[in-house]
């Protein structure tokens, strides 16, 4: 699954790093303290968070994750979506809380949606 | 981080890195005006005002391996969001001073942590540079508390032949820190 496939699905609006839309998304990783994401968030995580700043770009850079998404709409810092956009890194903005999304995002990842859609 | 001083060894490794001899770290606390102060100091090789302003840019690292540092960026987060302040002075092959101020009130305040943890492995990872440790606390009083430890005056006493890495100096290191901060901190943890 893409993050942008993934995005459809929650509802996610995108607010920066649109060349990374086609990213693979095989895992999530929930957290605000940057300096723990950064050890334990896994490539190909979607990373759920609330730090819209520059330095959670440069996590997500690190860690590579595939894509951010900013829970509880959380504002994106200007400097950070600009390179967001350059580094290709996609960041979504979302209402529901980090337990709700991540909810949501199992449901995906899981393939629970698809199995509840047939019922 | 989830400990500052896990900052602070990030921040005296940049100093080390730099070819620093002397790192001094301080740690100034001031219980009536809110504030936890940490400085760290070096003699290192500096660097020129375009490093300076970039330093805190995560994107900007003078790694190799890697194109992205965060030492600096996050130390900085750290204090800006308690609502504290940050600075880095450095001058082309002088030195550099980073120092980060805390409100040590706010919700978002991250502890100290292991402050003499830090120094005491500082010291011992690096036996042949000098270090200077210096914590003051004022009471809501108003009493000024404070203690340092130099490895200039550890040298004086042990003479050559004792490096500042032999074990029995560290155990001293150790007993001396906890000794003071408990001393420091009697009353007012």
């Amino acid at each position: 699954m893409t993050i942008n496939d993934l995005a459809q699905a929650c509802r996610w609006k995108l607010l920066a790093g649109e060349d990374g839309i086609d990213n693979p998304v095989d895992g999530c990783y929930v957290g605000d303290l940057l300096s723990w994401v950064m050890g334990r968030a896994q490539s190909g995580n979607v990373w759920l968070t609330v730090m819209g700043n520059l330095n959670a770009i440069a996590v997500a850079a690190l860690a590579d994750v595939s894509g951010i998404v900013l829970c509880e709409d959380s504002a994106l810092d200007q400097d950070a979506k600009k390179r967001a956009d350059m580094q290709g890194i996609p960041v979504y903005s979302c209402g529901p809380n980090l337990y709700q999304t991540a909810a949501g995002v199992y449901e995906q990842l899981s393939g629970l949606a698809e199995q509840l859609a047939k019922i | 981080m989830r400990e500052l001083s896990l900052n602070v060894m990030d921040i005296a490794q940049n100093s080390i890195s730099a070819g620093a001899g002397l790192i001094t770290i301080e740690v100034r606390e001031d219980r009536g005006e809110d504030t936890l102060s940490i400085s760290i100091r070096d003699n290192g090789r500096g660097m020129t005002p375009e490093q300076v302003e970039h330093v805190t840019d995560p994107f900007f690292t003078t790694r190799t391996t890697r194109s992205v540092g965060l030492g600096v960026p996050l130390f900085k987060m750290e204090a800006e969001m308690t609502g504290g302040s940050f600075s880095i002075q450095s001058k082309l092959g002088e030195g550099t001073v980073t120092t980060a101020v805390f409100k040590p009130s706010s919700v978002d305040m991250i502890p100290l942590g292991d402050i003499n943890g830090t120094v005491s492995m500082l010291v011992l990872m690096n036996p042949e540079l000098d270090f200077i440790f210096q914590r003051s606390l004022i009471t809501q009083e108003g009493d000024l508390r404070e203690f340092d430890l130099r490895t200039t005056q550890l040298r004086e006493v042990l003479g050559g032949d004792v490096p500042l890495n032999a074990p029995d100096v560290t155990q001293w290191i150790n007993e001396y820190l906890a000794e003071n901060t408990a001393e420091l901190l009697a009353g007012e943890a």
